[in-house]
């Protein structure tokens, strides 16, 4: 099902994400990424699949998603530009749309020094406002040259976008060329002051594309602090890494869940759904669903 | 010009491993700035190789040893110690190594010409004797009209040509704190310049071909094929 029908109808989109694994999950082995998305599968719409996320090599997020679809699940593919070329990058998401996928989310992808082959070549043939344009160009029936295709791909297309980024205009200014481009949806990054989504939100009023609010469910103090030292684009407030903190690490979880669904109580509002990414807390997406589908009402 | 950078001496010994007696070949052009390859650096060189029981036959530096027009006049007259030398170790760009190899060549000469520098860009000097920066890919396609004079393909790390990636922060690249993000640099200029408005155009993929390698230029033509 394309996430673009759900939005259509007015329901609050809920998506969470998968890890593909790092190894090989022939016949079913190694699969417990697919397990994991299954136990929450009726309190979501869609399962983000990541692309070598972080830039660490693991199972295809296509393939991956081919296995969450025959395990009845609904996959958003995800595809970045660091690794393909602009042929590999057309010609997968004609194999995706052949295999049965329906959403795709297009993103640039973390450099390779994040990762765990820093020494490699990153591709970056094109940019993901142009992986945008040359996907709708496919779903109507034509490469990125001009060339016909015997048959076009039905894919929705989404896109991501940084609420924390400064300058916030410059961000807009992408985002902007990314709905131009043909993107349908966005994700955010994971934002956790509500006030700066706030500000975000108003001056995104109008742009008449459905944004999911992005929440990364924040495991512990020292997480907090790395995500702050190590990745890129997240800034997590101190006062919210201090109230982790001031919890035994064995109520950790249940400190989350409390940020989260303030969080979300908050946020989802402002918002045409919830994008989670649970980091192996998926136990906690069905109630923070329902915290956010009720505060959205 | 074309940064330089040494080798480590042990990877030079090793590349010399087997020849005695070196004739050495440096660059007073861009290796002279990069005092990786000038006649102080060769002579220098020398010195230390022959510490390790190395014969230098001659030492030369042509003003600049990429061009044929340069560097022939130099080397051609030391015909005799060029073929005298078991190798020839330029310090220069690896356009100065191949053009060096070209010159034995049309001296009708054959023998190993060997690199004691590693090729580092083209780079531009911002603080003379101590800094040069990476600001152009020579991508055939310049697209710095549009950019407010800053390059994308080359001060960003993913090259990209509508807008900042996300893992911009605080106007720093992802990939090294230190740098900064070069779309925050552009945004920035193109405000001051009152031209930002030009950033909401659609860029359409590059036209890579224009880049592919080799390249020739035909210079009285203009023609790059």
């Amino acid at each position: 099902m394309k996430l673009t029908q759900a939005f259509k109808k007015k329901e609050f989109v809920i998506t969470s994400e998968v890890g593909p694994v790092k190894g090989c999950a022939r016949n079913g082995h190694n699969a417990a990424f697919i397990a994991e998305a299954a136990t929450i599968q009726p309190y979501v719409h869609a399962f983000n699949v990541t692309d070598n996320q972080s830039a660490v090599m693991r199972l295809g997020s296509l393939a991956a998603s081919v296995l969450l679809k025959q395990a009845g699940l609904e996959p958003i593919y995800q595809i970045t530009c660091r690794d393909r070329n602009r042929i590999a990058l057309q010609s997968d998401l004609l194999s995706a749309c052949t295999l049965g996928i329906d959403n795709v989310l297009c993103l640039t992808g973390d450099h390779l020094k994040m990762g765990d082959h820093p020494t490699g070549k990153g591709v970056f043939d094109i940019d993901s406002v142009q992986l945008l344009d040359i996907a709708r160009g496919l779903n109507q029936g034509h490469d990125m040259m001009g060339h016909e295709l015997t048959a076009a791909t039905d894919l929705a297309l989404g896109a991501v976008v940084n609420p924390n980024f400064q300058p916030l205009d410059l961000q807009l200014l992408k985002m902007e060329k990314k709905i131009a481009a043909g993107a349908e949806f966005f994700q955010t990054q994971a934002v956790y002051d509500p006030k700066l989504f706030e500000a975000f939100v108003r001056k995104v009023e109008g742009v008449g594309v459905p944004i999911q609010f992005g929440l990364v469910l924040l495991k512990s103090p020292k997480m907090g602090t790395f995500m702050n030292e190590r990745i890129s684009g997240i800034k997590v407030p101190q006062a919210l890494i201090d109230e982790m903190a001031s919890v035994p690490p064995e109520g950790y979880k249940d400190k989350s869940l409390e940020i989260a669904t303030r969080l979300l109580k908050e946020i989802s509002p402002m918002v045409q759904g919830i994008h989670f990414m649970p980091l192996g807390w998926s136990d906690l997406v069905p109630q923070l669903a329902s915290t956010a589908r009720d505060a959205a009402r | 010009m074309i940064g330089t950078a040494k080798k480590p001496f042990d990877e030079i010994l090793a590349a010399l491993k087997g020849f005695q007696k070196i004739g050495m070949v440096g660059c007073d052009g861009c290796a002279k700035v990069c005092l990786t390859g000038g006649s102080d650096e060769v002579a220098a060189l020398a010195q230390e190789l022959k510490t390790q029981g190395k014969e230098i036959v001659f030492e030369a530096s042509p003003e600049r040893t990429c061009n044929m027009a340069k560097a022939k006049p130099v080397l051609d007259p030391l015909k005799d110690k060029i073929q005298a030398s078991d190798a020839l170790l330029v310090l220069g760009c690896g356009g100065a190594v191949q053009i060096a190899r070209y010159v034995t060549e049309t001296l009708g000469l054959t023998l190993p010409v060997k690199t004691g520098l590693n090729s580092v860009g083209h780079m531009d000097t911002t603080v003379p004797g101590q800094i040069a920066i990476e600001q152009c890919q020579e991508c055939g396609d310049c697209i710095l009209n549009d950019t407010g004079g800053i390059c994308p393909v080359t001060k960003c790390a993913k090259g990209l040509l509508n807008g900042p990636c996300g893992g911009s922060e605080d106007g720093k690249c992802e990939v090294d704190p230190a740098r900064d993000c070069a779309w925050v640099l552009i945004y920035n200029r193109m405000v001051a310049l009152g031209e930002v408005d030009n950033l909401k155009k659609f860029v359409g993929a590059k036209d890579y071909s224009k880049a592919a390698k080799p390249r020739t230029l035909y210079i009285k033509e203009g023609r790059v094929a």
